[in-house]
Parts: C-alpha cells; sequence; structure tokens
C-alpha cells in the first residue's frame, strides 16, 4: 500500500452520516414530545448537510475502485447510483405506507369532506405544474452538462432550485395558512391530519431537495462537472424527480377524489 | 440520452395529463368510476417520469427491480389494509 493510497483513504472519511441520523433521530423524537428538541434536531441535521457538502464541494471525498465483489443482479450500476436507488427503495415504502394508510381510513370511514369544498385546486394544480418543470429543469441541467455545456448546466439547476422554492412558498405560504384560516388545520380528525402529515413529509422531501440542488449549485460555480464527471447531478435528479412522483399521488387523493 | 425536445413532448403530455385529471373530476358520473379513472391516469403520469426523467427505458431491465420489489412490498400492504376492512 502506497503512501498515497493511505492519505485518499483517511481523507475521505465523514462524521457527516451519522450526525444527520442523529439529528433526524432527535427531529422525529422531538416532534412526538417537545417540538424545542424537533427545532435542535433540524439545527443538527442542517450541520451535518452543511459538514458534507462543505467537505464534498472541497473534494475531500475520494472516489476509490470498489472491491466489493457481488452486487447482482445490478453489478452494471456504480455505487453510488445503487445507493440512490435503495435509498429510493426505502422512500417507496415510507410513502407507499402513508398512502395506503390514508387510503385505508378515507375509504373506511362514515363521512369525509368534499375535496374540492376544502382544497385549492387551482393551487394543487398550479404545483404539479410547477413540479413537472422543476423536473424537466433538471433533466436540462443534465442534458447540458453531457454535451460539457455549463451555461445550460447552471440555467438547469437554478431553474429546478427556483421552482423548487416556488411550490413550497405557494404551500407553506399562502395554501396551508389559508386553510387554518378557515378551520382545517392538523387537529381535524382523521382529514386534517392525514393531509397534513403526508403534505407536510412531502413538502420536507422538497425542501431536502433544496438543499441537494444547493450543493450542486455551489458546485457548478466553483467548476466541479464536467461532460464525463456529473454522476450527482443525475444521482440527485433520481431523488427529485421521485419527489415529483410521490406528488403526481398526493395531488389527486386529495384535491380531486 | 434522447434530445432536450424529445423531454419537452414528455413534459408537455404530463402537463396535459394533469388538465386532463381535473377535467374528469368535474364529469358528472360515478363518484368510484371518476376516481379510478383520475388514479389510472396519475399511475400513467408516475411511470412515464420513471421511465423517461429518472431514464429507466434506457438502464439496464435489472435496475427496474428495486423500484418493483419496494412497489411489491406496498401492494401486499393494501391488500393486508383491504382484508382487514
Amino acid at each position: 500500500m502506497t503512501e498515497q493510497y493511505e492519505e485518499t483513504e483517511e481523507r475521505k472519511s465523514t462524521y457527516a452520516p451519522f450526525i444527520i441520523g442523529a439529528g433526524l433521530a432527535l427531529l422525529f423524537f422531538g416532534l412526538v414530545v417537545f417540538v424545542p428538541l424537533a427545532i435542535g434536531g433540524g439545527a443538527v441535521v442542517a450541520a451535518g448537510l452543511f459538514m458534507l457538502f462543505r467537505d464534498s464541494v472541497e473534494e475531500k471525498f475520494a472516489d476509490l475502485k470498489e472491491t466489493v465483489g457481488e452486487k447482482w443482479p445490478v453489478d452494471f450500476l456504480s455505487k453510488r447510483k445503487l445507493g440512490v436507488w435503495v435509498f429510493l427503495m426505502s422512500e417507496i415504502l415510507i410513502f407507499g405506507s402513508l398512502i395506503v394508510g390514508y387510503i385505508f381510513v378515507r375509504f373506511s370511514s362514515g363521512s369525509w369532506p368534499v375535496a374540492t369544498q376544502v382544497h385549492n385546486v387551482t393551487l394543487g394544480m398550479t404545483n404539479t405544474i410547477i413540479l413537472l418543470t422543476s423536473s424537466l429543469a433538471i433533466v436540462f441541467a443534465l442534458v447540458s452538462i453531457r454535451s460539457g455545456n455549463t451555461r445550460g448546466l447552471k440555467i438547469g439547476l437554478l431553474g429546478t432550485f427556483a421552482l423548487g422554492a416556488a411550490f413550497l412558498i405557494i404551500k407553506l405560504g399562502f395554501e396551508w395558512p389559508a386553510y387554518y384560516r378557515n378551520g382545517f388545520t392538523i387537529s381535524s380528525g382523521l382529514p386534517g391530519s392525514t393531509y397534513f402529515v403526508l403534505t407536510g413529509l412531502h413538502a420536507a422531501h422538497v425542501a431536502g431537495g433544496l438543499v441537494a440542488v444547493g450543493y450542486l449549485i455551489a458546485r457548478t460555480y466553483q467548476g466541479g462537472f464536467t461532460k464525463d464527471n456529473h454522476a450527482a447531478i443525475e444521482n440527485i435528479g433520481l431523488y427529485w424527480h421521485f419527489v415529483d412522483i410521490v406528488w403526481m399521488f398526493l395531488f389527486p387523493l386529495f384535491y380531486l377524489i | 440520452m434522447p434530445t432536450m425536445k424529445f423531454y419537452l413532448g414528455i413534459w408537455a403530455g404530463l402537463v396535459a395529463a394533469t388538465v386532463m385529471e381535473v377535467v374528469t373530476r368535474s364529469i358528472p358520473g360515478a363518484f368510484a368510476a371518476i376516481s379510478v379513472i383520475i388514479l389510472l391516469i396519475s399511475s400513467g403520469k408516475a411511470v412515464t417520469i420513471a421511465m423517461y426523467f429518472q431514464h429507466l427505458r434506457y438502464e439496464n431491465k435489472s435496475l427496474a427491480l428495486l423500484p418493483i420489489a419496494a412497489v411489491i412490498g406496498i401492494i401486499f400492504l393494501a391488500i393486508a389494509a383491504w382484508m382487514s376492512m
């Protein structure tokens, strides 16, 4: 083993994933027992993400050739892309379970408010189109960098960020406050709790996606991506499209039927 | 990888499907039938995003096993919930 290899091994270590995990545990524990604890958990998550992205922007991680042998039946995938898809599998299970739970309580309840009388279909449809357009924007970023077009990459990523932020502003700045003013809150029985838990969890995922896209933007402006080195754009794009897919089900389930 | 013009076409189709969902909601008819039609359109949109934006269409077919395995798990959960009703 050469000295160079040892140095690379040391440089790729980070405590950030552990810190993010501990922060998330604190965040959800706090949401159940004591909200200020959740705020502290959120701060720990933010610090962990900052650490991770700072180290990555400063290129402290090395992409060593993997030595683990068996990945059948997906041995054609890089370990990072495989990691993203396994993560997305866990996300399908989280959202899928909640959506099945919602459908279960919805159709086993004697009465349920008419969707269009509670929810604002226009805002819901606007947000759907905004998310679809943000997916197109991140595809534009990927297509651009694959042909070496860094200007297109910047436009695509900035567009994705702006549209993701617009989604959250409409959802949290206009839609939720209007519902609260009309008396439809998280305490409004099953219709309220299912709506705010599911759309809240989705909004948290959009916010997480914005952090990741923010990292891509910072990395882009430092010249971190090239025609041959842009795996992070594709991998974070996979996550962003997944968040889009979840909304494709939440919109009709809550706003239309 | 397909061209941007192709992806623009996919996006336009997804937006049109969204409008179709909202229009379907206002058609007079049985609630159950309308709901099923809307959810079928939504499922079509989700599959389109996975196939083209997540480019599963152009990947090795084994990759689809990962999300399909998770979806099968959810289907089992749905069946269990339905049986307990």
